[in-house]
């Protein structure tokens, strides 16, 4: 069964993987092209009209994007953070209930094999591709910016893994609200909403000191880039965090599972 | 004779809304139970309560005796199912889909797999979604004939199938039966059962309004008594047969009263019209749900 859900998976898995890795590949190409000192020199002008809280969004007061690395972890990153957010939800929400949309869930649930099992294989496909996407997309990068140019290791390594602190826990949530349903349609929409609502909360609380409470309902507050940047470490809490909330969605899924009527 | 499969008074409701009120039935081994009511009436629901797909509102399934736990491995691989609207790996080919459930069973079963495919002329490297409804509903019979399993739940096999397959597919049943299968075969057509059907329970509104063998159904001898004459209530009240048309003076009865009595009872009337009617098997199943 692992052999056929990697099989069918495999597709959606590579169209993400390669438009990660398309839009870098991209940019490692032209960045040499565009950004010389005259065009660093107007951009730093430009940046100066920002306001400092905007730049924050993007980590900008932190890293210069005069080198490829540079933007890696501006703008680059949170383009990451973004795909393999909706590829992790996407995943959760389609996984299991593809079965019962395609009406072949029947087929499956009468041959000789436990609900638990059915779940249990699925999600091991699911964290299989979730950390390859990161996995993949990190030595792709490791070996280009191992040719262009210097970069801090130790600090590319923590922010190569910063996605999975994200995409586990939506994984994780869209699996147990696929639970509840019995089309692929709903999920969809419930998915990508998360996500951008998630990253739209995320940017607002970085505007103002003001709505900074609104981190709190966001899970791309666990992505922490910006701790990983200045203090080149992940706090371990939000590695707790992330983690308590994958396990704890995972196992109400598991429960719900169980209980779930195959109309 | 061992009991093989028995349901006792299962009850499914999704919210407030009725699948199956009241179904009892037993299964002994070897037996061809056919399962038959109209469309909504609550056979699929049943088979699906059953087999675990949806959970029972109240009853008791049990299998060998047992409780069914939809969870035990052992007890499912020893029930073959084809359900009513064939649905596969639209991806995977014949062949694919037919390896595929082998991964699920310990059991070698590639002698049977072949002479199943062969009998319905299976084209293992056609793909699923190229398939018509008919040659689907083969692929399903294959499927859940193949492990050779010692319970199989057929929820209306036939729909799609030609005259020639169906006759074919009975001819497996028949097989089957012989070697001791236990076989619950659901249908909304009571001539497609009746000639291999050993048992038939008849479901109505989701509940069982009468089960027996066939042949003592065949035994019951009933017939449509037309009768036309003026003393046409007092004929009613004595006759207390079931009413299947009345116009005036004349009633059309379901009689099952032997004739010596009847001809007792009609003796006492002065009749304008008599007319004594043989009636089908297939009558008498739509006069259950009338």
């Amino acid at each position: 069964m692992i052999k056929r859900e990697l099989k069918i998976n495999l597709k959606s898995f590579l169209i993400w993987e390669l438009i990660l890795i398309g839009m870098f590949l991209i940019v490692y190409l032209i960045y040499p092209y565009i950004i010389t000192d005259e065009t660093m020199k107007s951009m730093d002008e430009l940046m100066g009209i920002f306001p400092e809280e905007v730049l924050k969004t993007f980590n900008m007061d932190m890293s210069s994007i005069a080198t490829a690395y540079g933007w890696l972890k501006t703008e680059g990153f949170m383009f990451v953070l973004l795909i393999v957010g909706i590829y992790s939800s996407l995943l959760g929400g389609n996984i299991v209930l593809k079965e019962e949309n395609d009406k072949t869930i029947e087929f499956l649930a009468t041959l000789p094999i436990k609900r638990s099992k059915i779940l249990v294989n699925k999600m091991i496909v699911s964290m299989i591709y979730i950390f390859s996407m990161v996995l993949l997309l990190g030595i792709f990068n490791y070996i280009a910016l191992t040719i262009s140019g210097d970069f801090d290791q130790k600090q590319f390594l923590l922010l190569s893994i910063t996605p999975l602190m994200i995409g586990l826990p939506f994984f994780a949530i869209n699996l147990l609200i696929s639970t509840f349903m019995h089309k692929t349609k709903k999920v969809v929409g419930i998915s990508l909403g998360m996500v951008f609502i998630s990253y739209f909360l995320n940017i607002c609380s970085e505007l103002s000191s003001k709505v900074e409470f609104l981190k709190y309902f966001s899970i791309y507050t666990l992505a922490d880039t910006r701790n990983v940047i200045s203090e080149i470490r992940i706090n371990p809490i939000i590695i707790i965090i992330s983690i308590v909330i994958t396990i704890v969605f995972i196992i109400s899924s598991y429960i719900r599972y169980q209980k779930k009527e195959f109309i | 004779m061992d009991t093989i499969l028995e349901l006792k008074h299962l009850k499914k409701y999704y919210g407030s809304i009725r699948g199956i009120e009241d179904v009892s039935l037993k299964i002994h081994k070897g037996e061809i139970y056919g399962f038959i009511g109209p469309n909504g009436s609550g056979k699929s629901t049943t088979i699906r309560t059953l087999l675990g797909l949806v959970n029972k509102t109240s009853g008791e399934v049990l299998i060998k005796g047992k409780p069914f736990n939809p969870d035990d491995i052992e007890i499912k691989q020893k029930i073959g199912y084809l359900p009513s609207e064939i649905n596969l790996y639209d991806d995977m080919t014949v062949k694919q889909i037919l390896d595929y459930q082998q991964t699920f069973f310990p059991k070698d079963c590639q002698q049977k797999r072949n002479e199943l495919v062969k009998l319905f002329k299976l084209e293992e490297n056609k793909k699923i979604e190229d398939l018509s409804l008919g040659n689907k509903k083969k692929v399903g019979i294959v499927l859940a004939f193949m492990q050779e399993p010692e319970i199989i739940i057929l929820d209306e096999p036939t729909s799609g199938l030609d005259p020639i397959m169906q006759n074919v597919f009975h001819n497996l049943l028949l097989q089957e039966k012989e070697k001791g299968t236990t076989i619950l075969y659901s249908s909304h057509l009571l001539n497609e059962v009746s000639s291999i059907c050993d048992k038939v329970g008849f479901i109505k509104d989701g509940v069982m309004i009468k089960e027996d063998f066939i042949d003592n159904i065949n035994k019951e001898n009933y017939t449509y008594l037309t009768i036309s004459s003026k003393d046409i209530h007092k004929i009613k009240k004595e006759l207390k047969c079931k009413i299947i048309s009345e116009k005036e003076n004349e009633i059309v009865f379901l009689n099952n009263i032997d004739p010596n009595s009847l001809l007792k009872i009609l003796s006492k009337y002065q009749l304008d019209k008599l007319i004594i009617q043989e009636i089908s098997l297939e009558d008498l199943f739509m006069n259950y749900y009338k």
